[in-house]
């Protein structure tokens, strides 16, 4: 357990090493960072002036030095725009987006399980059937056509919810702005949550229901059936446990995929998270911004998938942990 | 910097108990005391800082006709109107006073006086964005406590334009902390005390903005009276007009020309369009490409390009054609000079100039900076292929496509300009001088175009104080730009905002897009 | 039962294929979704016969038709499905835009194949450290997200080759970093087949006869993984379709001037509610059922052949 965790721990530190050095390499095709703090009227003289002030002339390596040696402390540079250091710009915007990720996903469990289960044990029902069509058309369909017309419907028909932003937002103890305890902050969550959702969900119903068909053709599932156990023991105490498993991993793994998603969905409802303050970034050429938010993702994945394999080993003990996916 | 939207009231009960109870009691408070008038607003774009010096943008100026007050302001007219300075008078040909208006307060409480004038100027000065425009103002004398010596170095017939950009700033409050600090953390960046009608509150960078109204504003005869503004900025152009369609913004700018009509027919809304200077045009790169040196070549790509359709077609009518940089409203201006068309004659020039067969050229265009401009250059793509030009065309997002506009990348570049003076003379400084590193002139000619003629008319338009006299020089400079077909010019843009319709934002827009929010009055419903 | 136990069938393989033929052509969704797609290829091998105009044409594109909408609301019968925004017609423009997503998308799957084989293979076959080295950089692969190593790939790719030319290249561009972004998928699939064969008898038999892990590798275990990997290749053709149209709607993706579905929606998509909402709906949903039907496709092949993926 212990070496385990060690070797994660040096893995998610390459990984961050290695992420930091391409965001390093690219930043200068990025655009140029003065261009866009200065108005179009300043002479190219000046401008050089400034980027020589900011160390942009520098060797590429020289400046992944000087990047490194403070980061080693903790201190992954200065934003240009907020002129805060980028881990602190980052974590305000992190409790943003971790509830919308948050609510997403418990809509997913609450949807995508039953849904899931019913489609693999009744697959000749008419609602099940539903399902496997729905979920098929759903990962079909991409996301910014979903929100597009979620926000068509529900803002401008039918003035349901917000199109944007996040509304307001309580303080939790001076550490998390929450927008889940104010009716204002939940309606600005609907629509954001809804359209994320809508593009997980497709892949967790059908990853459910492929995962129960195959348990429930397992040995000791007939082995259950032949000793005459009662159905709904069978099938949501035997088969689901086992049908959790696989979906935990595919989870971690999909975080990834969360990731991407929550940057489409952020830029579309315009959601104060980290997603749209990466692709603010990178419209703004915020360099150390850029590079610190795909080390902190780069990390955050490292993590979770860590904690899912933890959690892996504690629910099947079968599985070694010093032996699996390292 | 970010403080709390909720007053102490609010907060302290929640943290007692966190129960729905309490929150319902909360939103009932919170719609009671939002009878106050608020106006939701959604920009494209947020001022970067509380600094108004730190950046030369049109968001910087937006906020600060928001917290600060100009000297002298733009009319809707195109004629000045006072502010901090009531009246001025020129004593001798380099030297203007202004007397300025008395009993005002800054933010702070502190009293506005000429001091504060001569400080603000001195700082423009070291503000690298702002210090060209105040290269040749020499002096700031202080006479009294209410008026103030402006010295030139030489006679500068821009004086009252450039004067639209004194904002006058709070010297107690600021003095001994005021660095301008362009990629960092200042005093400056984070705290404002103008005599403007609006105080900051509240600032989440790029996410929004809170201001309430400025109880002890000077000007009481404005009929303003919104008490609170909520700026947000929306960069995508569908989810701004989404906010206002389902009424969680009250006015927003820009609005798509594509969009124009559905909003028109959206009940509720109003759309407020109005022409500016901002001029588009193309570069055709002469040191790049052999051919772009036979002024045959460049008329017919004159020729080829057809303004008056893409105006209707892709901006549907929501800009003016142009034949030439300056819009009828400057000076420059020559009243003949309107964009033609004509394709056979444009393939005959090819012939004449050798290329009948045409040729490849490459061209980049930015695709979000300025209004529709991708699809713009996409038509102008197609249009250049009927002559035989075939053209590879790049559109990046700004933040790219300047780098890539500095280093001159392609043989055709798009360009959009405003000018900062409201005078042609600007336009000309920059896009068609002659290169100048040191100086900044020329910087944005990627045409490498350079007539020394036209150098030296910029020059005595900037010091030529007779109006008609000036008019000469800069048409003389616009009718020798139009003879050699140096660029294209495109169209002139229009400004767009749409609005609920209880707003009167009729009376407070401008062609510079800094709208007047203290004077703005929204009909209770 | 539509299941199948792999130690029933007869080894003989070419029964072992047309039964599982016999199955699939008995699922009439698939079947469906086969011949769609069978038609989705024709159209877009044909684009050029089939297409109205020629869209490299000089006139093709005239600002004058511009949004002109679909033959049966205008009644113009020169555009059946209408014009766009710049005048180009609808019909040719998807028909040209279909054969580059298609291209892309399956180009892009061949590399990820590819790549995804020989790493999965060695990965596997060796284990150890290789593998142990290999899975880590699947993980950071992975960790980065398709989207986000497109976009720093293709950014490296302008840097190297300059705007104009990479303009030129593009095409050749997407489908490297679309192939190269999403191999891990492929790699940990063979993976896991690998290992699983590896301890079968027939393994241990080829390397006692002594012969060599190459051969073992490419003739012996390869063939008999086979079936995932067809299985997450239907899959992948609409992803990387999918991932295509996302980078393009970033504005990462083809040039204006040659767009594919993807570039087609998202210049459209400022067109939705305009009222020419043809501009960016007939792309949608010729996109929309592409996918739609590579991803039945996908479900038919893994119904009929139930190979245990590693599932993404």
């Amino acid at each position: 357990m212990f070496v385990f965790l060690l070797r994660r721990l040096v893995q998610a530190f390459v990984v961050m090493i290695i992420i930091s050095v391409i965001s390093f390499a690219i930043q200068n095709k990025l655009g140029d960072p003065v261009l866009q703090h200065v108005s179009m009227t300043v002479a190219p003289a000046e401008r050089a002036q400034i980027r020589q002030d900011l160390g942009l002339n520098d060797n590429l390596v020289v400046q992944y030095w000087r990047f490194a040696k403070k980061a080693i402390h903790g201190d992954l540079g200065t934003s240009y725009y907020y002129k805060e250091p980028v881990l602190d710009v980052i974590f305000k915007k992190l409790p943003a987006t971790f509830e919308l990720a948050f609510c997403a996903i418990v809509m997913v469990a609450f949807i995508a399980i039953p849904c899931g289960i019913l489609a693999a044990i009744k697959p000749k029902n008419i609602i099940s059937r539903l399902v496997v069509a729905l979920s098929t058309m759903g990962i079909s369909i991409p996301i910014f056509i979903v929100a597009i017309f979620l926000v068509y419907i529900f803002s401008i028909q039918l003035h349901l919810a917000p199109s944007f932003g996040r509304g307001q937002t309580t303080d939790v103890f001076g550490l998390w702005e929450s927008g889940l305890f104010s009716k204002d902050g939940l309606r600005h969550l609907m629509l954001p949550s809804i359209s994320l959702a809508f593009a997980l969900m497709p892949i967790f119903v059908r990853l459910i229901r492929a995962e129960m068909i195959e348990v429930l053709q397992s040995d000791y599932i007939r082995f259950a059936w032949s000793k005459g156990l009662n159905t709904r023991r069978i099938y949501f105490i035997h088969a689901l446990k086992n049908t959790m498993l696989p979906v935990i991993t595919v989870g971690g793994i999909q975080a990834g995929t969360l990731v991407a998603y929550t940057i489409l969905t952020e830029s579309i409802f315009q959601w104060p998270g980290m997603g749209f303050l990466f692709m603010d970034a990178v419209s703004r050429v915020d360099t150390p911004l850029i590079s610190a938010y795909l080390i902190v993702v780069g990390g955050i994945f490292v993590v979770t998938n860590t904690v899912v394999d933890l959690i892996y080993g504690l629910v099947n003990p079968t599985v070694k942990l010093a032996n699996h996916g390292l | 910097m970010f403080i709390s939207v909720l007053d102490h009231l609010k907060i302290t009960p929640k943290r007692l108990f966190p129960s729905t109870a309490v929150l319902f009691i909360v939103t009932l408070f919170c719609c009671q005391t939002a009878s106050a008038v608020t106006l939701k607003m959604a920009f494209d774009a947020d001022p970067v800082s509380l600094d108004p010096h730190e950046q030369l943008s049109e968001g910087t100026l937006q906020f600060s006709h928001m917290v600060f007050d100009p000297l002298v302001r733009w009319k809707q007219n195109g004629q000045i109107e006072p502010r901090l300075a009531t009246h001025w008078q020129q004593i001798t040909p380099t030297t203007t006073r202004f007397f300025l208006r008395k009993n005002v307060r800054f933010q702070t409480g502190n009293q506005f006086t000429a001091e504060d004038v001569a400080y603000t100027i001195r700082r423009l000065k070291r503000s690298a964005d702002f210090r060209a425009m105040f290269d040749n103002i020499s002096s700031v004398i202080v006479i009294n406590k209410h008026t103030v010596d402006i010295r030139s170095s030489h006679t500068n017939p821009l004086l009252l334009n450039i004067m639209t950009y004194v904002f006058p700033m709070d010297k107690v409050f600021y003095q001994g902390r005021d660095q301008i600090v362009k990629f960092g953390n200042s005093f400056a960046s984070k705290h404002a005390s103008g005599t403007g009608p609006y105080i900051v509150k509240e600032r989440e960078p790029g996410v929004r903005m809170v201001l309430t109204r400025n109880k002890d504003y000077w000007d009481t005869k404005s009929k303003g009276n919104v008490d609170k503004i909520i700026l947000t900025p929306i960069k995508n152009d569908s989810t701004r007009l989404a906010a206002l369609l389902s009424g969680d913004v009250d006015f927003i700018s820009p609005v798509s020309p594509i969009d124009i009509e559905r909003t028109k027919n959206s009940k509720g809304v109003q759309i407020m369009t109005l022409p500016t200077g901002r001029i588009l045009l193309l570069h055709m790169n002469e040191k790049r490409r052999k051919e772009f040196r036979d002024v045959r070549v460049r008329r017919a790509i004159n020729l080829a390009i057809n303004q008056p359709l893409i105006v209707e077609k892709i901006l549907k009518g929501y800009a003016v054609p142009a034949g030439q940089l300056s819009a009828s409203k400057f000076l420059g201006h020559v009243k003949g000079l309107q964009p033609e068309h004509d394709v056979s004659k444009a393939l005959e020039l090819m012939k004449q100039a050798g290329y009948e067969k045409g040729f490849r050229i490459s061209m980049m265009a930015p695709n979000n900076r300025y209004m529709n401009d991708d699809k713009v250059a996409q038509a102008i793509a197609a249009m250049l292929g009927r002559i035989h030009i075939t053209v590879d065309l790049k559109t990046l997002p700004k933040a790219q496509y300047f780098q890539q506009y500095d280093e001159r990348a392609a043989d055709i570049m798009m360009l959009g300009w405003q000018s900062d003076t409201e005078d042609s003379n600007n336009l000309y400084e920059f896009i068609i001088a002659c290169q100048d590193a040191e100086s900044g002139l020329g910087a944005y000619n990627a045409s490498e175009y350079c007539a020394p003629s036209i150098n030296t008319d910029i020059k005595l338009a900037n010091r030529e104080t007779n109006p008609e006299k000036r008019a000469r020089i800069m048409q003389r400079i616009e009718v020798k730009l139009h003879d050699d077909a140096a660029i294209v010019p495109l169209y002139w843009q229009y400004n767009i905002w749409a609005a609920k319709n209880n707003l009167h934002i009729d009376r407070i827009v401008n062609d510079q897009n800094h709208p007047f929010l203290g004077d703005l009055v929204i009909d209770e419903k | 039962m539509r299941y199948f136990k792999k130690d029933i069938i007869t080894p003989a393989q070419s029964s072992r294929w047309s039964h599982i033929w016999a199955g699939f052509i008995g699922d009439k969704l698939a079947t469906l979704a086969l011949a769609i797609f069978v038609f989705y290829c024709l159209v877009a091998i044909f684009a050029p016969l089939l297409a109205p105009y020629n869209i490299n044409n000089p006139n093709f594109m005239d600002l004058e038709n511009a949004e002109i909408a679909p033959f049966w609301i205008s009644g113009d019968s020169r555009f059946l499905l209408g014009t766009d925004a710049q005048g180009r017609d609808m019909l040719s423009v998807i028909l040209y835009g279909t054969r580059l997503s298609l291209t892309i998308g399956v180009c892009a799957v061949l590399i990820q194949t590819a790549l995804g084989i020989c790493i999965g293979l060695i990965s596997g076959y060796l284990g150890g450290r290789t593998d142990n080295f290999l899975m880590r950089c699947a993980d950071i692969q992975l960790s980065l997200s398709t989207m986000m190593v497109a976009i720093v790939f293709l950014a490296i790719f302008q840097a190297m080759f300059g705007m104009a030319m990479y303009q030129q290249l593009a095409m050749l561009m997407l489908i490297l970093v679309i192939g190269l972004a999403e191999w891990p998928l492929f790699a940990r699939t063979i993976r896991a087949s690998v290992l699983a064969e590896k301890q079968k008898e027939y393994v241990d038999a080829a390397r006692i006869m002594g012969i060599s892990p190459k051969r073992i590798m490419f003739k012996h275990i390869l063939p008999n993984t086979l079936t995932p990997v067809l299985v997450i290749f239907t899959v992948q053709i609409s992803n990387a379709i999918v991932a295509e149209a996302a980078l393009s709607f970033l504005g990462l993706g083809m040039p204006a001037n040659d767009p594919s579905l993807g570039a087609l929606i998202s210049v459209g998509f400022s067109y939705m509610f305009s009222g020419s909402w043809w501009i960016c709906v007939i792309p949608s949903v010729t996109l929309i059922i592409l996918i739609l039907v590579m991803n039945m496709l996908g479900d038919g092949l893994r119904d009929h052949l139930n190979p245990k993926t590693y599932k993404d």
